[in-house]
């Protein structure tokens, strides 16, 4: 157990130091000075002086990295130049509406995956689990952003089911007292039923363009999954034992099933919590994805390169959890086998 | 390799005679422990119909050792299953009637069926490393066999039950190993769980499906010397599926030899080796290494191959390789019928044209 832990962080510490390393050599080989590319082109010669000063420019290419990394994990991001704030001001500020979304979408993309499985699956239905298949195609195939367009012509402007492209609450709408800032969850907690279902439905269009294609992902894992668990003798046993069909499924074939689908289910969220940032500029969402998808437009460097390794640190963290959590719930994992002849 | 004490295999002889399928299944209510009458289960596929079990019958009185044999693919597991009511789709039981302690339980629903399923009638499986939920407890696993049919049951006093059943499995340390996962047991101690589950509540019916087959042959004896005591112990039928007539030999009372979905041959034990009727149950026979017949050369296999299920020819399946019928149009035109006759090992039911005229050349 002490093992596999210690292999998981080893492993977790070599992915974001490659991804560090990657991130810093792209930014040596762009043509012309990493600190004027910092600063951007509106900075002074004196300004861009000091920061070379300052990361080491001139420097031994090691001594270069180690400030690089070191600034980074301190929290010193540097500033935006277009914006005059310190980039982790901005990330933390925009950081909510991203999290809230991709929770919202994994949440809604894990349900729906396992109960079109669990339809594809439990009863013999061919037919069924045609569809359910054909469906999770045209998830893997359709673009997310030209999914989004779809749902805001049909659900906003056809039908007016749904808010359209305005954010995370309605123009007029107040924001719930901060204290998660997950307006939601801050609405419940206000007791503002009116506005936590207004978050509610700006976060519906969004989560479903993001969460597609990997929902098409999960639901085709989950189902081969779950077909592969159901044909296992145990699952024979179960019922042998006088448990009716769908006892023995929901005891034996799911958690089964669900274990690999954990790692998956890691992938996504990191996914989701680094790649929203066309989704977000579709819909407005006030997150880091758009903090980001302006600052290329800007080439406000200082914050594409925090954004770039902040993702690659989470990515590997949710990983990191999910690997851990594997650890635990596995027994086969957490228990050595015992060597019996 | 003798497993029975001489006394035990007295007692039980008498329940070695055959029930042919032209005996009628009136009045098997109170005389056999399982009736099987007519049974037929197919799958459906697409494009094909694989006839897995073709109208078989068969009786087995309490306490009697029924041994099943015949080639993978014969329809013993999907025989095994129909009697459970645990076909899967594509698959599905056609027809027949499955006669469990006087009651027909064949057309039962999943609910009805759960009540009688490991309380009177139970099952073991092939391969111990597949039959065992592994990321559930042993002791999990064995409480739940038992809660099932009595969830009024205290968790303690289920648990306790659950460590005296590893206990009768010759499983030491038993309360400590009940937390156990099955990863940390060995083949033969997961085989050894599989049939405590199997036994939690004293079924008058157990049906193991090559219980051993997936054992070394150490860890086999020693798996079926347990079953051997604990099945008389607690006074169960049992229907051995195998593909082994050793196996046959030490542990059963009767034999009934499979073959593409058919019972064609049923008898007691001592016919089978004495005087196989059906040319399939000899040629089967023969295919059993024997030390005493090594210098007639290589061990002889069956030529040919077991027909297709899903296109079975006219006639009897078994024309095609048969040295008999090979040639012979009646073989491969009409299907035999039961034919019930008397040998100098006592009788059998046996599927074959010839069956008459063969038991009278069988020289003693």
């Amino acid at each position: 157990m002490a093992r596999v832990i210690g292999l998981r962080l080893l492993g977790s510490i070599g992915a974001v130091l490659g991804a560090t390393i990657l991130a810093f050599v792209i930014m040596r080989l762009l043509p012309g000075n990493p600190a004027r590319l910092i600063l951007g082109p509106l900075a002074t010669q004196h300004a861009v002086n000091s920061l070379s000063q300052q990361i080491g420019l001139g420097r031994p290419i090691y001594v270069q990295y180690w400030r690089y990394i070191s600034d980074f994990f301190q929290g010193n991001w540097g500033y935006s130049y277009s914006d005059g704030e310190t980039v982790k001001k901005l990330i933390v500020e925009r950081a909510p509406a991203t999290i809230e979304l991709a929770l919202f979408s994994f949440v809604l993309a894990m349900l729906s995956a396992v109960a079109l499985a669990l339809l594809a699956t439990y009863s013999h239905r061919p037919i069924t689990d045609r569809i359910v298949r054909g469906a999770s195609y045209i998830g893997f195939g359709t673009p997310p952003f030209f999914l989004a367009l779809l749902l805001l012509i049909f659900f906003f402007k056809t039908f007016h089911l749904l808010p359209g492209p305005e954010g995370r609450l309605g123009v007029q709408a107040i924001p719930p007292p901060e204290v998660t800032g997950l307006y939601t969850v801050d609405a419940l907690l206000a007791g503002q039923l009116h506005t936590f279902w207004e978050a509610v439905e700006h976060l519906i269009l969004p989560s479903l363009a993001l969460g597609i294609s990997s929902w098409s992902f999960l639901v085709r894992l989950l189902r081969a999954n779950l077909l592969e668990v159901s044909r296992e003798p145990f699952i024979t046993v179960a019922r042998g034992k006088g448990l009716r069909r769908w006892t023995a499924f929901r005891r034996h074939a799911l958690p089964n099933a669900f274990l690999p689908t954990l790692t998956a289910g890691g992938l996504v969220l990191g996914e989701f919590l680094a790649g929203s940032v066309l989704i977000e500029r579709v819909f407005n969402w006030p997150g880091v994805g758009s903090l980001v998808f302006e600052a290329i437009i800007k080439q406000d460097y200082a914050i594409v390169q925090t954004f770039i390794l902040l993702s690659a640190v989470l990515f590997v963290l949710v990983n990191l959890i999910v690997d851990l959590l594997y650890a635990v719930i596995d027994p086969r994992v957490r228990i050595p086998s015992v060597a019996t002849a | 390799m003798r497993l029975l004490r001489a006394p035990d295999r007295a007692a039980r002889e008498n329940a070695g005679a055959p029930h042919g399928a032209t005996e009628p299944a009136a009045g098997a209510s109170s005389e056999y422990a399982l009736s099987v009458r007519g049974l037929s289960t197919v799958y459906e596929t697409g494009e094909a119909t694989v006839h897995a079990v073709r109208d078989v019958s068969f009786d087995l009185r309490a306490t009697e050792r029924l041994g099943i044999v015949g080639e993978s693919g014969s329809g013993k597991s999907a025989l095994a299953l129909s009697i459970l009511g645990l076909i899967e789709a594509p698959g599905r039981v056609l027809d027949g009637e499955i006669v469990l302690g006087g009651r027909d339980i064949a057309r039962l629903s999943d609910r009805q069926l759960g009540a009688i399923r490991g309380k009177q009638i139970a099952l073991v499986l092939q391969d111990p490393s597949t039959a065992l939920d592994p990321v559930k407890t042993i002791g999990a696993q064995i409480v739940e066999a038992i809660a099932v049919h009595e969830p009024q049951l205290r968790r303690a006093a289920a648990r306790k039950r659950a460590a005296d059943l590893l206990r009768e499995v010759d499983i030491s340390h038993a309360e400590q190993r009940l937390d156990d996962y099955p990863h940390q047991y060995s083949g033969g101690m997961r085989q050894r769980v599989a049939i405590a589950i199997a036994i939690a509540n004293n079924p008058s019916v157990l049906i193991a499906d090559e219980p051993t087959t997936a054992l070394d042959v150490t860890t086999q004896a020693q798996v079926l010397a347990l079953l051997d005591r604990l099945v008389d112990e607690h006074r169960t039928a049992v229907i051995l599926i195998t593909h082994n007539l050793g196996i046959v030999s030490d542990f059963c009372d009767s034999v009934a030899v499979m073959y593409a979905g058919r019972l064609v041959e049923t008898s007691g034990v001592e016919h089978i080796f004495l005087a196989p009727t059906h040319p399939y149950s000899e040629a089967l026979l023969k295919c059993v290494p024997n030390p005493e017949r090594l210098t007639e050369g290589p061990l002889p296999a069956i030529t040919g191959f077991p027909p297709d299920l899903s296109s079975l020819p006219t006639g009897c399946s078994f024309a095609p390789r048969c040295p008999i019928g090979r040639d012979l149009a009646e073989c491969h035109e009409r299907t035999p019928q039961p034919h019930r006759v008397s040998g100098p090992a006592g009788e059998a039911v046996v599927e074959c044209h010839f069956a008459e005229r063969r038991i009278r050349e069988v020289k003693v």
